[in-house]
């Protein structure tokens, strides 16, 4: 069968679920492309997002397909060759991809995809030392106004989301932000011993890899980027301490280029009714990621603004020229 | 002592013929997985922790440590049996292992790699039962500044694996140093040597080189020289098992093994290659039998095999006492904690103490698995190589590609080991040695990225490589081992010329 | 060393200065990376290595011209370029979306020729069977994405 029979098969039973009580997502045979290798984040979520959606009558299969490779500009640079017009294929990505196309300088960009909707998302979080003498974010911003190079940040990889995190806090703070002295690290556990040890000043992660610590007393929390206070989370967000700072590390799905508004429709049906299931919240309990879930236009301009944001922040440090 | 009660405990638990089972499937499972080369054991676990899902959670852990060691136990297989290296930390096994196998040792080789390991594992485990929360205060002191001295101590090492003549060997490790430079540069974010090929930036795959110029490299030359006659394979000459002598050779490289590799797989950055690297130099330091390595000494499957084995149980001690996952095992491991809704850190051991000591009873009761598994198994796996030759190169040559495909499925990635299999053929042929490609792959990345942190940290001061006391010793270590060959030889040569 | 017997070795003369060529392209590409702002920059690194494969490739061409590299035997061309056309066909196919069990069959039959074997249909027919049950394990048991093609579809 050809590809448009086979839409046009499709619109078909879109048109027929309206009347019907069987939706037609059910009868999708799915594919999703995890532009990672087996056993990341990304992998993770495209593996949980197969087992929501067959769990949840969403789609009547779900396959997974692994592309890794430079930050996933490499998958995605395939996904958009091979998925144009393709109504049963899904990318998943986040933030770190936007960074990677424009510091890997990929021939292709988000804007060439088909946005669907943001997924889960994971606040930031700043940490010291237990025994460092910076007590709150704005010890630590008054740190860093007084000799930014003196300040070290341990971090994942440069260019990540931890890197821009760590320039838009020295901005915000009043530094020069393309003075930052990020050192980014090679694993979670490398930068954290380093922490821990005293040899940087700070660390920036995702909250659930440094939640340990701070309870077992290790590190100290600074700050947490989201915008309002997380319930049984006692640490003060970076906004209520008067420093503007609001980022989160997102997971989101595309489509790929040129599918019809029916198609697309069709998927974000879909790709909703998996989010909204059972199945969904467990694995959300399960993996601790926050349910983000946002689709249709709002989420085709959140990720506009984010583009816009790392552009700018990116070529501050000048990582992007 | 608590912590004897608790095993006990936990061993009680694991010895419950359900879970023999459970451990048996997953020993089993993670052998079949482990030997294809470029999936090491973390993509085995990675891939096999779904069935674990459906088990209630002590079977879960259980047939977890057992994917787990059968996976590393599959890598050291091939290393030996077909000269390709699993995972980057069976190189050294690889060295020695292959050529006891080609002069019909497979046996012995096979046999010393699983008991070592096996000793290796039962003294790292119970290391950790002590010494865990001791040994990862030390680890926390290394900054970068140590660890680049660390990777100082084994540069030096690296010579171990020159052969005849320094100017090829130093050759070697340079083209392996310019392809640790491929793809981007950790700390900057800058792309070197990629050429504006996006395969390139994630750098040069270890396991694709090494079964690039190990696996394809010898298959193509070997069969360009299939009319001389020689290489000539025979599975088993000899002893099938180890003999007494073997025995004797065997059990000091198995307990230095484990000294390099259980403390050195503490450090959060440590890792398990450097062990089984300065083993390996160590061995062929202390020989007796000089003239067997590079063809087929038993002390260089044994040692490596044992630090291999001890590094991957040291990687608990950051994970159990801090909850630092400081390998893609350890991340692994705290994956399988995680779906039970468990963070592995310093209060796991109060929270959950069944959990915990059921990890480590596993891991005992695995040890054990595997070894009454495949001692057995030896006579057949040695058999293997009573393929006749094409179907032996020909499933090898498939093994080498399905691992690549299934790991990093890109064109670029298979004509990749392609380029690196003709440029081992050809350094064969010009008698360059092959493995100081790969170690320069592995340490020079790692050696640039801790300095430059170093001085990043420090602000460019290089005082800052000497004024840590660790540092500072084991930058001494390493120039003493760099001069002390020179002078022992100038030594002899005086005393020589006394006489 | 009488020059009357030394011959120089020009394809060991080759390497070096292969080694040349490749310290001048990570100087080249190097040239264009940025400095940074604390401690050492991604340059200096490269430069090093650079360095030392400019020494390496006089030490070469010292041994070339002295003739001290080992003596190389005649080799079966044929054999070498038959794997490695096994090889280019097992890219091809997949590249083409053959799917991995006729890619790794075809590599199968190449190699056992190259080794000698006079008989490709049935080595073909091995290679096939035995992919076919790699290809059930790992795809079917353990979720792992292998190239699909026409017959991995069928399964």
């Amino acid at each position: 069968m050809s590809w448009s029979k086979r839409a046009t098969l499709r619109g078909l039973l879109i048109a027929a679920a309206a009347l019907s009580a069987v939706p037609a997502s059910a009868q999708m045979e799915l594919k999703i492309i995890a532009p990672a290798a087996p056993g990341g984040g990304w992998d993770q979520t495209a593996r949980s997002m197969q087992q929501a959606m067959t769990a949840s009558g969403a789609a009547k299969s779900a396959q997974v397909t692994n592309i890794p490779g430079a930050g996933g500009t490499v998958g995605l640079a395939q996904f958009v060759n091979t998925a144009k017009g393709d109504g049963n294929t899904l990318m998943v990505n986040g933030f770190v991809m936007v960074g990677a196309i424009l510091t890997n300088k990929s021939p292709v960009n988000l804007d060439q995809v088909t946005p669907i909707a943001k997924l889960t998302e994971e606040m930031q979080i700043i940490v010291v030392p237990a025994n460092s003498p910076i007590k709150t974010a704005k010890d630590l911003a008054d740190a860093v106004k007084k000799d930014v190079s003196k300040v070290t940040f341990a971090g994942g990889s440069a260019g990540g989301v931890d890197h821009i995190m760590a320039a838009l806090f020295t901005g915000a703070a009043g530094a020069d932000a393309a003075k930052v002295n990020y050192v980014p690290f090679s694993g979670g556990g490398e930068s954290l011993a380093a922490i821990i040890g005293g040899k940087v000043t700070a660390g920036i992660s995702g909250y659930a890899e440094y939640e340990g610590q701070i309870k077992s007393g290790r590190l100290r929390a600074i700050g947490i980027t989201s915008a309002e206070r997380r319930a049984g989370i006692d640490v003060p967000t970076f906004k209520e301490q008067g420093i503007d700072l609001v980022i989160t590390n997102w997971r989101s799905v595309v489509a790929g280029p040129g599918i019809t508004a029916a198609q697309k429709k069709a998927l974000e049906d879909a790709v909703e009714k998996m989010a909204k299931s059972a199945a969904w919240k467990d694995v959300l309990k399960q993996k601790g990621w926050d349910d983000a879930f946002v689709s249709g236009d709002a989420f085709t301009k959140f990720l506009k603004d984010e583009q816009t944001r790392v552009r700018k922040v990116l070529s501050e440090v000048g990582l992007v020229k | 002592m608590d912590a004897f009660a608790a095993l006990a405990q936990g061993l009680t638990v694991a010895l419950q013929p359900m879970n023999l089972l459970f451990a048996l499937i997953g020993v089993m499972l993670g052998t079949a997985v482990g030997v294809l080369p470029g999936i090491g054991p973390a993509l085995t676990v990675a891939l096999l922790l779904p069935i674990t899902f459906k088990l209630d959670p002590a079977g879960s852990l259980i047939m977890f440590a057992g994917i787990y060691y059968g996976g590393m136990y599959g890598g050291s297989t091939t290393a030996i049996l077909i000269n390709t290296p699993g995972e980057s930390a069976s190189l050294a096994t690889a060295l020695e292992g292959n050529k006891m196998a080609k002069a019909g040792r497979g046996g012995p080789a096979l046999a010393t790699a699983a008991i070592g390991s096996f000793v290796a594992g039962t003294i790292a485990t119970i290391g950790i039962v002590f010494l865990a929360p001791w040994l990862v205060e030390i680890a926390l002191q290394f900054g970068p500044e140590d660890y680049f001295a660390l990777m100082c101590v084994a540069f030096v090492t690296v010579s171990a694996t020159f052969g005849s003549s320094p100017v090829r060997g130093l050759t070697s490790l340079f083209i392996g140093l310019t392809l640790g430079l491929v793809g981007i540069d950790k700390l900057t974010g800058q792309a070197r040597l990629s050429f504006g090929v996006p395969e390139l930036l994630d750098g040069v795959e270890i396991t694709t080189l090494a079964v690039g110029l190990f696996a394809v490299g010898e298959a193509l030359y070997i069969a360009s020289r299939r009319n001389k006659g020689e290489e000539k394979i025979e599975p088993v000459r000899g002893s099938l098992w180890m003999t007494k002598e073997d025995w004797k050779r065997s059990w000091k490289p198995w307990l230095r093994g484990t000294a390099f590799g259980f403390p050195i797989g503490a450090l959060p950055a440590g890792g398990a290659e450097i062990p089984t690297f300065l083993s390996y130099s160590t061995e062929k330091r202390l020989t007796k039998h000089p003239e067997e390595f590079g063809k087929g000494a038993i002390e260089g499957v044994a040692g490596p095999e044992a630090a291999n084995n001890a590094s991957a149980a040291g990687t608990l001690v950051p994970l159990l006492t801090l909850g630092l996952p400081t390998s893609a095992t350890a991340a692994m491991m705290l994956a399988g904690f995680q779906q039970y809704g468990l963070n592995p850190g310093p209060l796991l051991f109060a929270e959950r103490p069944d959990l915990v000591w059921g990890l480590i009873a596993s891991l005992f009761i695995a040890n054990v698995m595997l070894i009454i598994l495949n001692l057995p198994l030896v006579g057949l796996w040695v058999r293997l190589l009573a393929i006749p030759q094409p179907w032996l190169y020909a499933g090898i040559l498939v093994f080498a590609t399905m691992g690549t495909i299934a790991a990093k499925p890109s064109a670029v990635e298979l004509t990749m080991l392609g380029v690196f299999g003709v440029m081992g053929f050809l350094m064969r042929r010009f008698d360059f040695p092959v493995a100081p490609v790969v170690v320069g792959l592995i340490l020079g990345p790692m050696a640039e990225q801790q300095l430059r942190r170093a001085m990043q940290i420090s602000l460019g001061d290089p005082t800052v490589l000497v004024q840590s006391p660790i540092s500072a010793t084991l930058l001494g270590i390493a120039l003493i081992a760099l001069i002390a060959p020179f002078a022992l030889q100038g030594l002899a040569k005086f005393n020589k010329s006394d006489d | 060393m009488s020059t009357a017997t030394h011959r120089i070795d020009r394809a060991a003369m080759a390497i070096a200065a292969g080694l040349l060529v490749i310290a001048v392209v990570i100087v080249w590409d190097a040239s264009s990376l940025p400095s940074t702002v604390y401690g050492i920059g991604p340059r200096a690194v490269p430069i090093l290595v650079a360095g030392g494969l400019v020494l390496l490739a006089i030490g070469n061409a010292v041994l070339a011209w002295r003739g001290e590299f080992p003596e190389r035997e005649d080799y079966d061309l044929q054999a070498v370029l038959l794997i490695l056309g096994g090889l280019l066909a097992l890219i091809a196919i997949i590249g083409l979306n053959g799917g991995f069990i006729p890619a790794t069959a075809v590599l199968f039959a190449a190699t056992a020729t190259a080794f000698g074997r006079r008989a490709i249909l049935t080595d073909f027919v091995i290679g096939f069977v035995l992919s076919v049950l790699v290809f059930l394990m790992f795809s079917k048991l353990l979720t792992l994405s292998l190239p699909m093609g026409p017959i991995e579809r069928l399964l």
